[in-house]
């Protein structure tokens, strides 16, 4: 450790260990047992949790890529056991638009690997791993276990459901409701998550129902709308088909095909 | 190198330069004529060669992405003459094969990622933004199109050219161009070949050996098969020996 600029104003639990030209700014809360690397910028906003893993020349809490944004106080959140890669960016939020929560959360355990980009507003679940170069627009949403890959791009306002796996290089523009696979060009349905759902204790009768509600939703014969009642009517609704339904009716942008 | 933070531990080679606020640590090895760019940072188990170039921000041999690994050590060796541009992120091995390999004179362009266990030849260009998975084998004078990303265990043939955005989740077999979505086939490196001295005959050769594969209406296999019956030059037996030890299948030409 050499060279640090860590504020005195800036709250900073037990065992913290950071290496050296860390900088860290005045309105930071960083928990115990947090782990810091080589020439990290931790601005104002931040608040880390406990058991935090940050890497070399990561950018937490910096300043929104908002045109609007005019130095509001806004905050980024990193959950517990959650670990940012080198040269990861992550946005605090902004305050006053369409969408704006004044906060940016990043959940429990996820993994946020090398160059991804975080942007102001993301509501990012727990255990989320989130690809190199993975980029979120503003306001985007990301359920819990959800995998998104390699140099994905997605647009914002744009929401993930639980248990998504998103593929290398895709562009996302509507919502992906959760449990399944997407990829291709232009971006669709390619099936469910099944190993992830297995990996994460999903019984055969709940991959059994999720899968015959997509069949549904993605057969030709229906639009989304008559899809959802037809689910209605004839499958037995399961939490997990409870998540789907609820997902496609708060879906403002639409779900992708 | 006035505020740089070299470990005493660290063997550092001749006329080697370090810049303000690089950062190195306890176990790296460094060769002869090294520059060491600014706010780089060079972690446990490098291993680099003489004449490497290091630009500003790189991260050289952290901690693989990979939540498997549990602190082993572990290398990364940079190859001679070598550069790295700013911000890439090369990372070293995991216990699958304890290192990554990048090789001579290769040039690695803004913002690559060079993931554990990758084995990089000689002479390959990899342009900005390229993310490799774990596992990824490139072969010699490979040159890698910018925004490319790399599936993990993807295994990439020599003197290949792969298009910028491409995705590339099959094995590229060597001498060729791919490009499109889905990745595939599209015609010999011609240019590239002819300029590393690749004779008529051997050229011809090649572009004999992929229009079995992919313009006789046989599929890969059997292709391969037909081309064994008759093998006239070694680029050929490279092309063979590639698409055999294939595990994840050769591109396709549609």
């Amino acid at each position: 450790m050499k060279n640090v600029d860590i504020s005195d104003k800036a709250v900073i639990g037990n065992n913290f260990k950071t290496g050296s030209f860390t900088v860290i700014e005045d309105d930071v809360v960083i928990g115990d047992n947090v782990q810091v690397g080589n020439n990290v910028y931790i601005a104002n906003g931040a608040r880390i949790a406990d058991g935090v893993k940050i890497y070399s020349s990561a950018q937490i809490s910096i300043e929104p890529h908002d045109l609007g944004y005019k130095g509001e106080k806004t905050t980024c959140e990193i959950g517990e056991g959650t670990v940012v890669k080198e040269l990861a960016t992550l946005c605090r939020a902004t305050v006053g638009k369409v969408g704006s929560r004044s906060k940016t959360v990043i959940g429990k355990n996820c993994y946020i690997m090398n160059f991804s980009h975080v942007a102001h507003d993301n509501i990012i679940g727990d255990n989320v791993i989130l690809t190199n170069s993975a980029n979120c627009g503003g306001h985007v949403e990301i359920g819990n276990f959800v995998n998104v890959g390699a140099l994905a791009g997605i647009h914002q306002f744009v929401k993930i459901g639980d248990y998504c796996m998103l593929g290398t290089c895709i562009k996302v523009v509507k919502d992906v409701p959760p449990y399944i696979m997407v990829s291709r060009e232009p971006s669709r349905y390619i099936g469910l998550n099944k190993v992830g759902l297995r990996r994460r204790g999903f019984s055969s009768d709940a991959i059994d129902s999720i899968s015959k509600a997509y069949d549904i939703i993605y057969s030709s014969e229906y639009n989304v709308s008559d899809a959802v009642v037809k689910i209605k009517e004839e499958l037995e609704i399961t939490n997990e088909i409870t998540n789907i339904l609820n997902f496609i009716s708060n879906s403002k942008r639409g779900i992708i095909r | 190198m006035k505020f740089a933070s070299v470990s005493d531990k660290a063997k550092i080679g001749n006329n080697v330069t370090i810049k303000d606020y690089a950062v190195i640590e306890d176990d790296v090895v460094i060769g002869d004529n090294v520059v060491i760019g600014s706010n780089t940072f060079i972690g446990n188990g490098a291993r680099i060669a003489n004449d490497v170039k290091i630009f500003h921000g790189a991260v050289v041999s952290t901690v693989p992405q990979d939540l498997k690994y549990n602190g082993e050590d572990t290398i990364l060796e940079i190859g001679e003459g070598t550069v790295v541009r700013e911000y890439a992120t090369l990372n070293k091995g995991t216990t699958y094969s304890n290192k990554t390999v990048i090789g001579k004179n290769c040039l690695i362009m803004n913002y690559v990622h060079i993931a554990h266990d990758c084995m990089i030849g000689d002479n390959v260009i990899i342009a900005n933004s390229v993310n490799f998975g774990g596992h990824v084998t490139v072969e010699d004078w490979v040159i890698i199109g910018g925004m490319v990303g790399v599936h993990q265990f993807v295994k990439i043939g020599q003197h290949s050219i792969v298009a910028f955005m491409s995705r590339v989740s099959k094995d590229v077999p060597p001498y060729i161009t791919a490009g499109r979505e889905p990745l595939r086939y599209e015609g010999l490196n011609l240019i590239g070949l002819k300029r590393r001295g690749f004779s008529e005959e051997a050229i011809k050769s090649i572009s004999g050996a992929y229009d079995v594969i992919y313009k006789s209406g046989m599929n890969v296999s059997d292709g391969i098969k037909k081309l064994k019956e008759n093998v006239t030059t070694d680029e050929v037996k490279a092309i063979i020996k590639f698409a055999e030890e294939s595990t994840k299948g050769i591109i396709l030409d549609k």
